[in-house]
């Protein structure tokens, strides 16, 4: 059985290119377009994975991040954030929340963020 | 003549004496002597009446001088006498020693000398011939004393020689010359205390006049001296007044004043603020005003300003400038300006000027251009993340001609991500919130990290690269190594982009006294003499590099320099056109960094 990702962003590209990417990798890919539903996708789908964006309407990733840590079932799934930003201060907050990776989408590719994955949770 | 016949005549010449006669010519004298007052006219009267009295044919007065006696006057002198005395008194030839002659004679001994004949006297005989010059035989000294000391003669000479002084002169001539001549040495005596009373007096008018004159010469000059001193204190008061009118004109300055000033004396107390500090820290004159600037702690407001004033680096700066902010809103920037009188520091003049706006518009600017940056990126990476999944296939096979476009298009889209950071980057350097992350690491692999970095982009140039370093191992240093690690690519981009083939870029390391130096060199283009002053300017790019390569932004060497100063470093470099550039930077050795942001 494929693993699942839950793709948290808003963004329609991102969304379409990288479902399109890890689709092809293998992956099951949800959507969900802001923190809000991502939380509750969350909590019904259980994924694998899940790629959270920061800056988003609703529920932004970080506030994501802490409602997650605070549900024991949620906790310990991993999270790799992708976001436009990537600011020293955010990076060690997102850390510090527990977040396995960052990826900054101005600096990386698809393919990146594929083998970002493949090394959390493997094909 | 017989000898009888003569002594009758000379008795006859006896009875002739009339003592009713000699009688009137004393009370003559007398007379003179109460009336006159000059020494010269009581001797020149009295001989004469001495001498008519007696019938005698001169008459003369000696008076003594150091050990010998002078005529000092006479009676009935011929002129030629008269001039011969003169000559041989002159010439020191006729004063007579007291011991040898009769005038000396009688002065000693106090007692009147007859001489009858002067052809016979022994005590003559020397002189003898002047009497017959002159015409005279005989004559008689009388003494003149006083309180029987003798102060000179009277001497009276007849023309005739005679046998006996008593044929001569007479006992009542004799004595009637002694009878007179008491009264004329106590005139001449008592005219001569007078004279020298008279000329004690007039010495001493003298002085007085001299020291009147010389006091009036004082006065004079006090006189001057006060006027001179008059003149001083109106120039003074003029110069006072003058003063007033600047010190008024100074004050009114300073009180309209739109900037804050306070001013502190040499002892940091404060002398004076204008209004406007009164309103900046909602404080009274009188509270602060003649107190220590770092003891009003008490006033909250004047925290950030107390503290800014105590700061050690503020010491070695001419002029310390720095953004302080007060109560928690307004932002002042502070200027510390020492007042130099000579080579003495009097005080300081402190400048308060409210940034406020500018502060905000500075923050709002740099909101809107972060915000904007923020907002390119997310159709930037949507753009570049289409064309490589193009490119890699993952959206279907493309053609050639295709591939070789969206190829370009995702180098001009790569372009414009950097262009958008590096305009993040500045954005945040002028927030002020740039360094972030201090660790304590060497800067070798930082360099090595870098310079691998470049090493295919190297080769394909064809230049030579190559890292210098000491034997000895550098010393660890505290610093943001994303940032040190983003100004040596910003130098190293430099130099690989406008060094031609062939050409070889050098990168050393060298360790320095506290500080590491880090020098990047090429052979490459140089930068041209009259733009070096602007090339660490935001934006600027150099006329020869912007002919040939359009990507750059012009942000590089800006982001370095920041980066590099905000490590406490420094970055400088040499250049020359067509020969090569290089590019060294500096990093302090230590442990600690207070600078560095902990926030942002």
């Amino acid at each position: 059985m494929a693993k699942k990702i839950l793709l948290v962003e808003d963004e329609e590209v991102m969304i379409n290119l990288l479902q399109k990417k890890l689709i092809k990798d293998g992956y099951e890919v949800l959507i969900a377009r802001d923190g809000r539903e991502g939380l509750r996708k969350m909590k019904e789908i259980k994924p694998d994975l899940v790629l959270l964006d920061i800056i988003m309407p609703a529920m932004g990733g970080f506030e994501v991040m802490e409602e997650k840590n605070k549900n024991l079932e949620l906790r310990e799934i991993p999270v790799i954030i992708i976001s436009n930003s990537g600011q020293p201060v955010e990076i060690d907050r997102a850390q510090k929340l527990g977040v396995k990776d960052w990826l900054i989408k101005t600096e990386f590719d698809p393919q990146e963020v594929a083998d970002k994955v493949v090394k959390q949770i493997g094909k | 003549m017989s000898s009888s016949v003569k002594k009758i005549k000379a008795k006859k010449r006896i009875d002739k004496i009339k003592p009713r006669a000699l009688f009137e010519s004393w009370r003559e004298i007398s007379l003179i002597l109460a009336a006159e007052t000059s020494l010269k006219e009581i001797i020149k009267k009295s001989l004469r009446v001495a001498c008519q009295a007696i019938s005698g044919k001169y008459a003369a007065i000696m008076f003594e001088s150091k050990g010998h006696l002078r005529i000092a006057a006479d009676y009935g002198f011929p002129v030629d006498y008269t001039e011969y005395i003169a000559k041989e008194q002159r010439e020191g030839r006729i004063t007579i020693a007291l011991e040898e002659s009769p005038s000396g004679i009688a002065f000693q001994e106090g007692k009147q000398v007859i001489t009858k004949n002067v052809y016979t006297d022994p005590r003559w005989t020397k002189l003898c011939y002047v009497g017959k010059r002159y015409g005279y035989g005989s004559l008689v000294y009388t003494p003149l004393k006083i309180k029987k000391e003798p102060i000179g003669l009277i001497l009276v000479y007849k023309e005739k020689t005679y046998k006996t002084e008593e044929e001569a002169f007479p006992k009542a001539e004799q004595e009637f010359l002694v009878t007179i001549a008491r009264p004329i040495a106590v005139a001449i005596e008592n005219i001569r205390l007078y004279e020298k009373l008279k000329e004690m007096n007039e010495t001493l008018a003298q002085r007085v006049s001299e020291r009147t004159k010389e006091l009036e010469r004082e006065k004079e000059e006090l006189e001057k001296t006060r006027e001179a001193t008059l003149n001083i204190l109106q120039d003074v008061e003029e110069a006072k007044v003058m003063a007033e009118i600047e010190r008024n004109k100074t004050l009114t300055i300073i009180n309209n004043f739109t900037d804050g000033l306070l001013v502190t004396d040499n002892e940091n107390k404060i002398s004076l603020i204008n209004p406007r500090v009164e309103k900046i820290f909602n404080i009274k004159n009188s509270d602060i005003v003649g107190k220590i600037i770092a003891e009003l702690g008490v006033f909250s407001s004047l925290n950030p300003l107390i503290n800014l004033l105590a700061r050690e680096d503020r010491k070695d700066k001419e002029i310390f400038r720095e953004e302080i902010k007060i109560n928690g809103e307004e932002t002042s920037e502070v200027s510390v300006v020492p007042m130099i009188s000579g080579k003495e520091q009097v005080g300081a003049l402190i400048i308060l000027h409210d940034i406020t706006r500018e502060k905000m518009i500075e923050r709002m600017k740099t909101e809107f251009v972060s915000l904007a940056a923020h907002q390119l990126r997310t159709p930037l990476s949507a753009i570049k993340w289409t064309l490589r999944m193009l490119l890699d296939g993952d959206l279907g096979a493309v053609t050639k001609e295709q591939r070789e476009f969206i190829e370009k298009t995702y180098n001009s889209n790569e372009r414009m991500i950097n262009l958008i950071n590096d305009l993040l980057d500045v954005t945040r350097i002028e927030e002020g919130r740039y360094l972030y992350k201090p660790v304590m690491t060497a800067i070798e692999p930082v360099a090595q990290f870098v310079i691998n970095s470049y090493k295919d982009e190297a080769e394909k140039r064809k230049l030579i690269f190559e890292l210098k370093k000491p034997e000895k191992e550098l010393p660890k240093t505290v610093m943001d190594v994303e940032k040190i690690r983003l100004a040596l690519q910003n130098l190293l981009d430099n130099a690989v982009r406008y060094t031609s083939a062939g050409g070889k870029i050098t990168v050393s390391l060298e360790y320095l006294k506290n500080e590491i130096e880090i020098s990047v060199s090429d052979t490459g283009v140089g930068i041209p003499n009259d733009q070096q002053k602007r090339i660490f300017t935001k934006f600027f790019r150099a006329s020869n590099v912007l002919r040939m390569d359009t990507e750059g932004s012009g942000l590089g060497l800006f982001i370095a320099k920041n980066i590099i100063e905000a490590h406490g470093g420094r970055i400088w470099f040499k250049s020359e056109e067509g020969r090569g550039t290089t590019f060294s930077f500096t990093i302090p050795v230590r442990e600690e960094f207070k600078e560095f942001l902990k926030e942002f």
